[in-house]
């Protein structure tokens, strides 16, 4: 991998003509048009259009705005869904740390398997993941079946249709993208820093708390905005294992222009949404390059 | 060719048959018989055979009750037909709303409530109903609209886990359903719409069956606000069959038809018929459907005895076509809601209240579920 | 592959500053194998289900039977729905690979002016919520005329899939050593043969986990695919929203199992691609 980017940064040996090169350059630059025009047309647009319509609908204004900003309910929205990804974020880090770091220090076998097992929930669809969500987590469910029958409880525990079921499904479905960034800065941490501050005498506590953990912050940081900018926008799971006081802003985003048809505030309350994704969008990308995170294997 | 006219056949046999019926009901009503001649014209002027190669979409509120539509209604009207039907749902007002408003609905029929039609007929989202087409004097008078056509009585049940509570120690009224102390555990209740909860939340609270209307919405809510956190609300009518079955709850508001379906197939469930609130689901056509002849001819087609009666057996809702009656299985019929024993204990939803009310009401309740 | 018994495994021996962590490590497996278990274990609790006897969800199943295969089968909804799903992921595939892939050789290959304004649209299906966007072309597609279509459908998926067929081609175009087509070219060969003869049977992998990405893409969106389609025309994952909302049968366990195995499957099929470029 090294060697292959190496030989590709150095200069073009001159078996070309410039001008051939040249040409080949703008043949390849072209074939980005066909893709950027589709999605100029099929994604950009329709956003845009739709952003529009939050000063536009009914009628121009900032109606819409004034008006998702002063009524409680959708106050409440704005704060459920800031607190529930806030909460997501924190449980699918304490969950994504470790694990991350038994992936980024073990064998290669240890590696390729604990990326498999985390990979197995992100290939699956939603649906299917949050329905086995629903199943285990009833009243009658797997997991309450098996805390009585252990003894550890009596009466059932409810799990599903509340904050509860919100926080298992949403950590199911959000701990990849955790563990992805954790994993890739964790794995290039040079080894020769913590074996230097083991031979000084530091005990394995204090080479983790002092070494480890500070040079494996970039990771922390690129795994926190990137689950929490994906909580944000979350539909289903809320939707599906939540129940209406646990509701996010891209349910009342749906219930608002697909069934009442309230185009302003629903563009509205997108705008907000989209405006703060691009924000920390931004701001993760000067941690970790987007694309890498998608690439899936790092 | 053959199977056309195999077709064809079934459906003069079917209006045969309904016409005989009809004679009954005539004899009886006197009124029916003036408008039932009145269509017998009209039924041999249906164009049939020109709906051969058609579409039509049927959205209803999925489930047990959206099959049992399918086998009562659609596969006979398809078969007598060639009517090719799509099935879609669960509906909600605010989507059904939302077809009407964009004025190029893809269904063609839609199943409401008696609450809703009378709110939303108002607004100019559904298609009139063609009374050249249904028959208006062979169903009911009350459940009859200009823009919408009843098929079905139904009603709002206290439902309760047989496993739990037996006959004599069950939640026997709204008090109970609404006692954290006496019936402990989660209940569940409607959580798209005010009308009903707000009504059971009043019984509840004590306010005589009778008294309701005009209703007392504050008192309402406020009686909802000491249980709310032991509610779970379902969306679906499937849901609250599901939530039973799962043991999720063990009482609450259920439809005595989804009772009846999930009981029929095994499931612990009974309900108590003190305090039931009915209602009448109708059947509109949305504004700009693109099949408003054929939705007519289905609407007149599923309001026959026959089909109401299949319907009945299927799922124990009350057909809106008197005639059904006797050809409804006698044992199903303590199962519906205009049984004289069950339509005693219960009262009819007030759709004039709540054609004013709806949407007020509707909004404030919405924001009470959040909070 | 059990993924459960492969994270046990012990750490190796060697000189690292990690071995000497024998207690808090072992803490550590036993935590991690818990967390794998809560990854995996809940999705496998579909199977016993789609399997079972009973009439309703019940948990574990009185006896075992095909039935809600068989209902799954013999459904014309269902049926209806695998077949629309079907005819929007093909085409989808193929067109999204196939923007895609230029794309990336574009991006990677070459310097051009405005790269970033293009690179933030190329990726904008990526970052922009979904609810959004699903508003969004809910919006353009009512206007177009589009809702309710196969073709709408295509376009839509397309446009979501399109960034992660990018990605995936991108990261084997950069393994690519753009000597070898040049020297190609060199020796002759036309611009397209060079490209067909060398760099794209050493990118032949990562297009075909783009074109995997895409397909799956296109098989598993709900939100975007709810808000544009109708009876007539509804995918798969759209019906499974309905029927988990409120079935009480457990035909959704069978197609749940179905599209598990599949998942699995397709993961299994990436990993092995990735294999070769490593």
């Amino acid at each position: 991998m090294a060697t292959t980017r190496q030989l590709a940064d150095q200069p073009e040996v001159g078996a070309l003509a410039p001008t051939s090169l040249g040409r080949m350059r703008l043949g390849t630059t072209a074939l980005v048009l066909p893709a950027s025009l589709f999605l100029l047309i099929t994604f950009v647009y329709p956003v845009g259009l739709l952003l529009l319509r939050s000063v536009s609908f009914p009628t121009w204004g900032i109606e819409n705005y004034a008006t998702i900003f002063q009524e409680t309910i959708y106050l409440r929205v704005l704060a459920n869904t800031v607190v529930i990804s806030g909460a997501v974020t924190l449980i699918t880090l304490l969950l994504g740390y470790p694990y991350a770091y038994l992936m980024a220090t073990g064998s290669p076998l240890t590696q390729r398997a604990m990326a498999f097992v985390v990979l197995v929930p992100f290939w699956t669809s939603i649906l299917v993941r949050t329905y086995a969500w629903l199943v285990l987590l009833q009243r009658r469910g797997l997991v309450n079946r098996t805390l009585e029958w252990s003894g550890l409880i009596t009466e059932p525990l409810d799990l599903v249709h509340n904050r509860i079921g919100v926080y298992i499904g949403m950590t199911q479905v959000l701990l990849p993208f955790m563990v992805f960034p954790l994993f890739a800065v964790m794995s290039r941490i040079d080894r020769s820093h913590l074996q230097a501050a083991s031979n000084l005498g530091a005990p394995p506590t204090q080479v983790f708390i002092r070494v480890f953990l500070p040079l494996s912050l970039p990771g922390v940081i690129a795994g926190v905005l990137l689950v929490f900018i994906l909580s944000l926008g979350y539909y289903i799971t809320p939707a599906l294992l939540g129940g209406p006081r646990d509701i996010m802003i891209a349910q009342l985003i749906q219930e608002q222009i697909g069934e009442f048809g309230e185009w302003g505030i629903g563009a509205a309350l997108a705008t907000v949404l989209l405006i703060g994704t691009v924000l920390l969008a931004a701001l993760l990308n000067r941690f970790i390059k987007l694309d890498r995170i998608w690439g899936g294997q790092t | 060719m053959d199977s056309m006219n195999e077709r064809e056949l079934n459906f003069v046999k079917n209006v045969i048959s309904r016409r005989f019926l009809l004679r009954g009901a005539g004899a009886a009503t006197g009124l029916a018989l003036v408008s039932g001649q009145r269509r017998f014209g009209l039924a041999q002027d249906t164009p049939t055979a020109s709906f051969e190669g058609r579409q039509m979409t049927f959205a209803s509120w999925g489930g047990a009750y959206q099959d049992a539509q399918k086998k009562a209604y659609c596969d006979p009207f398809a078969a007598a037909t060639g009517v090719t039907i799509l099935q879609d749902g669960p509906v909600d007002d605010a989507k059904t709303r939302a077809m009407g408003e964009s004025g190029a609905s893809t269904w063609d029929v839609v199943d409401v409530t008696d609450s809703f039609l009378y709110n939303a007929s108002q607004d100019g989202i559904f298609e009139p109903i063609d009374y050249s087409v249904v028959d208006r004097a062979a169903l009911i008078p009350e459940y009859t609209h200009d823009f919408g056509v009843g098929t079905i009585v139904w009603s709002n049940n206290i439902g309760y886990n047989t496993e739990t509570y037996d006959a004599e120690n069950h939640p026997m009224n709204w008090a109970d359903v609404f006692d954290l102390e006496k019936f402990p555990g989660r209940r569940t209740f409607p959580g798209n719409t005010p009308d009903v909860n707000l009504e059971v939340a009043l019984m509840a609270d004590g306010v005589p069956m009778d008294e309701l209307y005009p209703l007392d919405i504050d008192r309402a809510f406020a009686k909802f606000d000491t249980i709310k956190d032991e509610v779970i609300w379902w969306e679906t009518n499937s849901q609250s069959q599901q939530l039973f079955i799962d043991g999720e709850v063990n009482l609450g508001l259920i439809l005595n038809g989804r009772a009846y379906d999930a009981a029929k197939q095994g499931a612990p469930i009974a309900v108590e018929w003190n305090g039931n609130i009915q209602s009448v689901d109708y059947f509109v056509v949305p504004k700009g459907a693109a099949n408003v002849d054929v939705a007519m001819a289905f609407i007149q087609f599923a309001s026959q005895p026959e089909q109401q009666a299949i319907m009945a057996n299927e799922i124990a809702y009350a057909p809106t076509n008197p005639e059904a009656i006797p050809l409804i299985d006698p044992e199903i019929v303590p199962w519906l809601s205009t049984a004289p024993e069950n339509r005693e204990k219960g009262i009819l939803i007030n759709v004039d209240y709540w054609q004013e009310n709806l949407q007020t009401v509707g909004q404030r309740w919405t924001q009470g579920l959040m909070s | 592959m059990n993924p459960l018994g492969v994270a046990v495994v012990p750490p190796e021996e060697r000189a690292s500053p990690f071995a000497r962590f024998d207690l808090p490590r072992l803490l550590l497996v036993v935590v991690c194998v818990a967390i794998g278990i809560f990854l995996i274990l809940p999705i496998f609790i579909v199977i016993p289900i789609s399997f079972s006897s009973a009439k309703f969800l019940q948990f574990p199943p009185p006896g075992w039977s095909l039935q809600w295969y068989q209902a799954f089968f013999s459904s014309p909804a269902w049926m209806n729905a695998l077949k629309t799903s079907a005819t929007i992921a093909v085409p989808t595939t193929i067109l999204a690979t196939l923007l895609g892939t230029a794309a990336a050789l574009a991006m990677i290959r070459s310097k051009f002016p405005g790269a970033t304004l293009i690179n933030a649209v190329i990726m904008a299906p990526l970052i922009v919520p979904l609810i959004i966007a699903a508003c969004g072309i809910f919006a353009v597609f009512r206007i177009w005329g589009l809702i309710g279509t196969i073709g709408g459908l295509i376009l839509a998926h397309t446009a979501l899939a399109i960034p992660f067929v990018v990605v995936t081609v991108s990261a084997s175009v950069r393994t690519v050593d753009q000597r070898l087509e040049q020297a190609a070219r060199g020796l002759g060969a036309s611009p397209l043969v060079a490209f067909r003869r060398i760099t794209l049977p050493l990118i032949l992998p990562g297009v075909l986990s783009g074109a995997l990405f895409a397909f799956v893409t296109s098989l598993d969106e709900v939100i975007v695919s709810l808000f544009i389609s109708t009876a007539q025309v509804r995918p798969l994952a759209v019906q499974m929203w309905s029927d988990v909302r409120g079935a009480i049968d457990p035909t959704i366990a069978a197609v749940s199992t179905l599209l598990f195995g599949f998942s699995l499957g397709v993961l299994l099929l990436v990993s092995l691609m990735r294999r070769p470029s490593r």
